[in-house]
C-alpha cells in the first residue's frame, strides 16, 4: 500500500452539471436509485460546490439554495417552499436530527466540512420519514471515502472565526474506520447596537464523527457510527425594559449524541434487508445569572431510540417493492414543562410500504403509504404517490402528490417557559396554558386576554397535502432547465400565537390550531456551462402564502387597517400578504470560474424581497400596514487554488456589500472576510 | 317558484312605496361634518421612576365634545366633559367616573360606515378599576400595544360609541397616540417614543339633535 498525494480529490474537477447524470440518490426512495429515476422533485448540492463555496455551516450551505430561505429566531431554521422550520426533517446519513428549538433546528450545529452531498427531496414525503417531512426532506450524505486519506483544513476569518476540520480514513481487508472531527469558535458579533437583546455571543462548537464498517462476508455487512456535537454559548445578554438595562451573564451549551448500528444483508438477488438501531439525545442547558443575583436555569433533554428494519424486494424487472417497518420512542425531560423530573413521554409503531414500477423506458410510478401508530394521538396515514415520464431523452416530466404530517410535538403540549432574561415574555403549551394562565389570572398578574385565549383547546396533529408538478429541461451538454410549479395545503397547522398580557405588558403566547394555510408557487432553475472554464447557475423562486380563514375574513370584509391619515379603510385582498416571514421572490446567481490547474473563484448573489416580520397593526393579519424586513441582495466571493501536492488554499469574502438589519436578520454579520488552508492525502489504490 | 318571484316583487314594491312615503314627510337636515381633534396631551411623560417606568402628572385631561374643548381639571366633578383622558385610558362621565349620564361601547366597523347607533346597543358606564365603558387594555378597545417597539397603534376598524354627560350621542375615532397625528415609525428613537407619546389625535362626530343617527 503506498500513500500519494492526490492532485485530484474526488470531487474536485469532477463535473458537477447534470440533473441527468449517473449520480446516485438515495433519499427519495430509502434506497440508492438513479437520479434520472426519481420520480419526486429534488435538489443536489454536491460537496465539490460546497467546498468552493468556503461555507462551514449548513445553514450557510442551505442559504444559496433555490426555494430555501433561512430563518432567523431560536438559530437558523429551514424554511423550504413557505413552511417554517418544522415541517422540514433535516437527517444524517437517513437519520433524523433531533434538538429543535421552538420547532427551529439550529442549523449552525452542523459543521459541513465531511460532506459528499445533500439532497433535498420536496414535498410530503411522511410516507417515507413520518412525522416532520411535510415540506421535505434535507438528508445529508457524509464522506466516506472508500480508501486511505488524511483530510485537514483551517480556516481563520473576521470576528476571530476559527474553523478546523481533520478527517481521518483507514481500511483494511474488510474494515474501514473514518474519524472526523471539527472545531468551530466566533467571538460573534454585534449588527444591534442599540438592541434588547444579546450582542456579543462568543460560541465554540466542536464536532466529533467516528464510523467503523465491517463487512463480514460479501454480503452481509455491519456499520456503526457515532456522532458528538458540543456547542458552548457565552453570551452577556442586555434586556432594556422600558428604559432600564438589565445584564446577564449566559452559559448556554447543547450536547449532541447520535449512534447508528447497521446490519445490511443480502439474502439473494432479489432480496436485501436493513437492520437499523437510532439512538440520539440532545440537551440543552442555559444558566443565566443577572446582575441583581438571579439564577436562571433552563434544561432541556431529549431521547429518541428507533430500530427499524428495511426490506427491499426486486420483484421483476420493472417491479419493485420496499417494505419498512419499526418502533420510536420518545422521552423528553425539561424545566421547561411542569416538573423537570416528569418526564414526557411517546411511543409510536409504524409501518410503511413502497411500490416502484418501471413501465417500459418511459414511465417510472412509486406509490406507497406510511401508517404511524402514536401512543398520545390519533394515528396517521400518509400515502404518495409520484410519476415519472420521459418524453424523449431531453425532457422528462414529474407528477407527485402526497400526505404529510407532523404530531403535536412535546413543547407544543407541555411548555411551560418564562424568559426572565428577555423582558419576561411566557410560553405555555396548549394542555398548559388555560390551567397556567387560571392560575396566574387568580394572583391578578394577567392584564388582559386576546379572543384567541378562549379558543385554546388540545391540539390535532398538523396535515399537509402537497402537489408538485415539474419539468426538467436538458437541450444540450450545456444547458439544463428545471421548473417545477408546487401547492401545498396544509390543515391544523399549529403556530404559536399570543394570546395575551402580563399586567407588566409582557406577552403570554400559546400554541393553536391555525386552520387551513397554503404555500404556492414556482420554481426556476437553471445552469449554464459556457466553455471548459466557465459556468453559472440562476434560480428563482415566486411564492405566494396564506392563511384561509384571514382571507375568508378579509373577503368578508371584517378586516380593518389604517390609511396614512390614520382613519380607518376595509382591508382589500390585495393588502394581504400571507404569512409572516415568507417572501415573495428569492433569487440566487452564481458564476464560476475553474481551469485545469487547480485555480477557481466564484461569486454568489441571493435576492430575498422583503418580508412580514410584525403585525403592528393590530387587525391580527398580516398585510401592508404591518412591520416588514426590507428586502436585500447578499454577495459572496470565494476564490482558491488546489495544488499538486495536496496543499490547497482558499479565500473569501461573505456579505460583501456589507447589508446589516439587526432587527430583522441578527444571524447575518457584516462584512466578513476568510482565509482556508487544506491538506490532504489519499491511498488511490 | 314564479310565485314566490312576484310574491317577493310585491313585497319590495310595498317597502319601497312605503319608504318613499315616510321619507317625504322627514324634515332634510344638513348632514353633520366631522371635527377633528389635534394634539390632545393625555398626562404627558414628565420623568422616568427608578425601575425603568415613564410616568405623567397623574392628571387627566376633560374633554367636551359638545363644545369641543378642554374642560379644567376644576371642573372634573361636573357634567361639562364627556370625555377623559390619562395615557391609554379614556373615561366618560359616568359610572365611578363622574355625574353625568355618559356611556359607551367599542364597534368594530368604520367611523363612516356608522350612520345609526342600533337601538339594541348596550351602552357600558365606567366600573373602576373593574372595567370601563371604552375598554382599557392593548388589543381590547381602541389600540394594540407592541412590545418589540414599544409602541401604542390605535386599531383599525374600531369607533367608540360615546353617550355624552348629557345623554346625547358621538362617535370617535383615534387616529394617533403620538404628536404630530401620526403613530411614530418602529425605527423612531426611544427618546422621540417617550416625549411624543400621549398626545391624542381623534375625529369625531357629535349629534347635538339627542337622536341615534348622524
Amino acid at each position: 500500500m503506498s500513500w500519494i498525494t492526490s492532485s485530484a480529490q474526488p470531487y474536485f474537477r469532477k463535473d458537477s452539471l447534470g440533473f441527468y447524470s449517473d449520480t446516485l440518490f438515495v433519499t427519495a426512495n430509502k434506497s440508492e436509485r438513479q437520479i434520472k429515476n426519481i420520480s419526486v422533485p429534488i435538489s443536489i448540492i454536491n460537496g465539490k460546490n460546497i467546498i468552493q463555496s468556503g461555507n462551514t455551516r449548513l445553514s450557510d450551505v442551505l442559504r444559496e439554495q433555490t426555494g430555501i430561505t433561512l430563518t432567523s429566531g431560536f438559530g437558523a431554521g429551514v424554511q423550504l417552499q413557505g413552511l417554517n422550520p418544522d415541517y422540514t426533517i433535516i437527517l444524517i446519513d437517513g437519520e433524523p436530527l433531533i434538538g429543535r428549538t421552538a420547532g427551529v433546528l439550529d442549523l449552525n450545529r452542523i459543521a459541513v466540512g465531511n460532506i459528499k452531498k445533500i439532497e433535498i427531496v420536496k414535498g410530503p414525503s411522511s410516507s417515507l420519514y413520518g412525522s416532520e417531512a411535510m415540506a421535505g426532506v434535507i438528508n445529508i450524505i457524509t464522506d466516506k471515502k472508500s480508501n486511505d486519506a488524511l483530510n485537514t483544513s483551517i480556516r481563520y476569518g473576521s470576528y476571530k472565526t476559527f474553523d478546523g476540520n481533520i478527517s481521518l480514513t483507514k481500511k483494511w481487508n474488510k474494515v474501514k474506520i473514518q474519524s472526523f472531527y471539527n472545531n468551530y469558535s466566533t467571538d460573534g458579533f454585534s449588527v444591534r447596537p442599540n438592541s434588547n437583546n444579546r450582542f456579543i455571543t462568543p460560541i465554540t462548537r466542536s464536532t466529533f464523527t467516528q464510523n467503523i464498517q465491517y463487512n463480514i462476508t460479501n454480503k452481509t455487512s455491519i456499520d456503526g457510527s457515532f456522532r458528538y456535537n458540543k456547542e458552548n454559548i457565552k453570551s452577556i445578554i442586555a434586556v432594556a425594559n422600558n428604559g432600564t438595562t438589565i445584564y446577564s451573564n449566559g452559559n448556554e451549551a447543547n450536547n449532541d449524541l447520535n449512534g447508528t448500528f447497521v446490519i445490511n444483508h443480502q439474502f439473494n438477488d432479489k432480496i436485501k434487508t436493513k437492520l437499523n438501531t437510532y439512538f440520539t439525545q440532545h440537551e440543552s442547558k442555559q444558566d443565566l445569572l443577572t446582575v441583581s443575583g438571579n439564577p436562571y436555569n433552563d434544561l432541556f433533554q431529549q431521547n429518541f431510540k428507533r430500530v427499524e428494519d428495511q426490506t427491499e424486494w426486486k420483484i421483476n424487472k420493472s417491479l419493485n417493492s420496499i417494505v419498512g417497518f419499526g418502533w420510536i420512542t420518545e422521552k423528553v425531560n425539561s424545566t421547561r414543562y411542569d416538573n423537570v423530573d416528569s418526564a414526557k413521554n411517546n411511543a409510536i409503531k409504524y409501518f410503511y410500504n413502497q411500490w416502484e414500477w418501471n413501465a417500459g423506458k418511459k414511465l417510472v410510478a412509486n406509490i406507497g403509504f406510511r401508517y404511524d401508530d402514536n401512543k398520545n394521538y390519533a394515528s396517521a396515514l400518509s400515502p404518495k404517490a409520484s410519476f415519472l415520464y420521459k418524453w424523449n431523452s431531453q425532457l422528462r416530466f414529474k407528477l407527485s402528490v402526497g400526505r404529510g404530517f407532523k404530531a403535536p410535538d412535546f413543547r407544543q403540549l407541555y411548555l411551560n417557559f418564562t424568559n426572565a432574561a428577555a423582558g419576561s415574555y411566557s410560553v405555555f403549551g396548549a394542555v398548559e396554558a388555560q390551567k397556567v394562565i387560571n392560575k396566574l389570572n387568580q394572583l391578578g398578574q394577567i392584564g388582559n386576554l386576546f379572543s384567541n385565549y378562549y379558543q385554546l383547546k388540545k391540539l390535532e396533529p398538523e396535515y399537509a397535502t402537497g402537489i408538485h408538478l415539474s419539468a426538467e429541461w436538458e437541450p444540450n451538454q450545456s444547458n439544463e432547465i428545471q421548473v417545477q410549479l408546487f401547492r401545498n395545503d396544509i390543515n391544523n397547522l399549529i403556530d404559536v400565537q399570543q394570546v395575551g398580557n402580563y399586567i407588566s405588558g409582557s406577552q403570554i403566547y400559546s400554541y393553536l390550531n391555525i386552520k387551513n394555510a397554503y404555500t404556492t408557487g414556482l420554481e426556476i432553475e437553471t445552469k449554464q456551462k459556457y466553455n471548459s472554464d466557465w459556468s453559472s447557475s440562476l434560480g428563482y423562486q415566486f411564492l405566494v402564502t396564506g392563511d384561509k380563514d384571514q382571507i375568508a375574513k378579509i373577503k368578508t370584509g371584517i378586516v380593518y387597517t389604517k390609511n396614512t391619515d390614520g382613519t380607518s379603510r376595509l382591508l382589500k385582498l390585495s393588502d394581504y400578504v400571507g404569512l409572516p416571514n415568507t417572501s415573495k421572490h428569492r433569487f440566487q446567481a452564481k458564476l464560476n470560474y475553474e481551469n485545469q490547474e487547480g485555480f477557481y473563484a466564484n461569486i454568489r448573489a441571493i435576492y430575498r424581497s422583503k418580508w412580514a416580520v410584525a403585525n403592528t397593526n393590530g387587525n391580527e393579519v398580516y398585510d401592508n400596514g404591518d412591520q416588514f424586513g426590507k428586502g436585500y441582495i447578499t454577495l459572496n466571493f470565494s476564490t482558491g487554488r488546489q495544488f499538486k501536492n495536496g496543499w490547497a488554499l482558499q479565500a473569501g469574502i461573505d456579505n460583501i456589500n456589507n447589508h446589516i438589519d439587526g432587527m430583522n436578520l441578527p444571524n447575518l454579520a457584516g462584512r466578513t472576510y476568510y482565509m482556508i488552508l487544506k491538506y490532504s492525502i489519499q491511498n488511490k489504490k | 317558484m314564479k310565485k314566490t318571484v312576484t310574491y317577493i316583487l310585491f313585497i319590495a314594491t310595498f317597502t319601497f312605496l312605503l319608504a318613499s312615503c315616510s321619507k317625504s314627510t322627514t324634515t332634510v337636515v344638513a348632514p353633520l361634518s366631522a371635527t377633528t381633534v389635534k394634539d390632545l396631551p393625555a398626562d404627558t411623560i414628565i420623568g422616568i421612576t427608578a425601575q425603568g417606568q415613564p410616568y405623567g402628572a397623574g392628571k387627566y385631561t376633560f374633554y367636551s365634545l359638545e363644545k369641543n374643548t378642554i374642560i379644567a381639571n376644576s371642573d372634573s366633578a361636573t357634567t361639562k366633559w364627556d370625555l377623559a383622558f390619562n395615557g391609554t385610558k379614556i373615561l366618560t362621565n359616568g359610572g365611578t367616573s363622574g355625574m353625568g349620564l355618559g356611556g359607551a361601547f367599542v364597534q368594530v366597523g368604520l367611523f363612516d360606515d356608522l350612520k345609526t347607533i342600533s337601538t339594541d346597543s348596550v351602552f357600558k358606564t365606567d366600573n373602576a378599576p373593574a372595567s370601563y365603558a371604552v375598554t382599557y387594555g392593548s388589543g381590547k378597545g381602541w389600540y394594540t400595544y407592541d412590545p418589540i417597539n414599544n409602541l401604542i397603534t390605535p386599531l383599525a376598524g374600531r369607533v367608540l360609541v360615546i353617550r355624552t354627560a348629557s345623554g346625547k350621542y358621538a362617535k370617535v375615532e383615534v387616529i394617533a397616540y403620538y404628536k404630530g397625528g401620526a403613530t411614530l415609525a418602529t425605527t423612531a428613537t426611544d427618546a422621540e417614543k417617550m416625549s411624543k407619546q400621549r398626545y391624542y389625535t381623534f375625529r369625531y362626530i357629535f349629534q347635538p339633535n339627542g337622536t341615534k343617527v348622524f
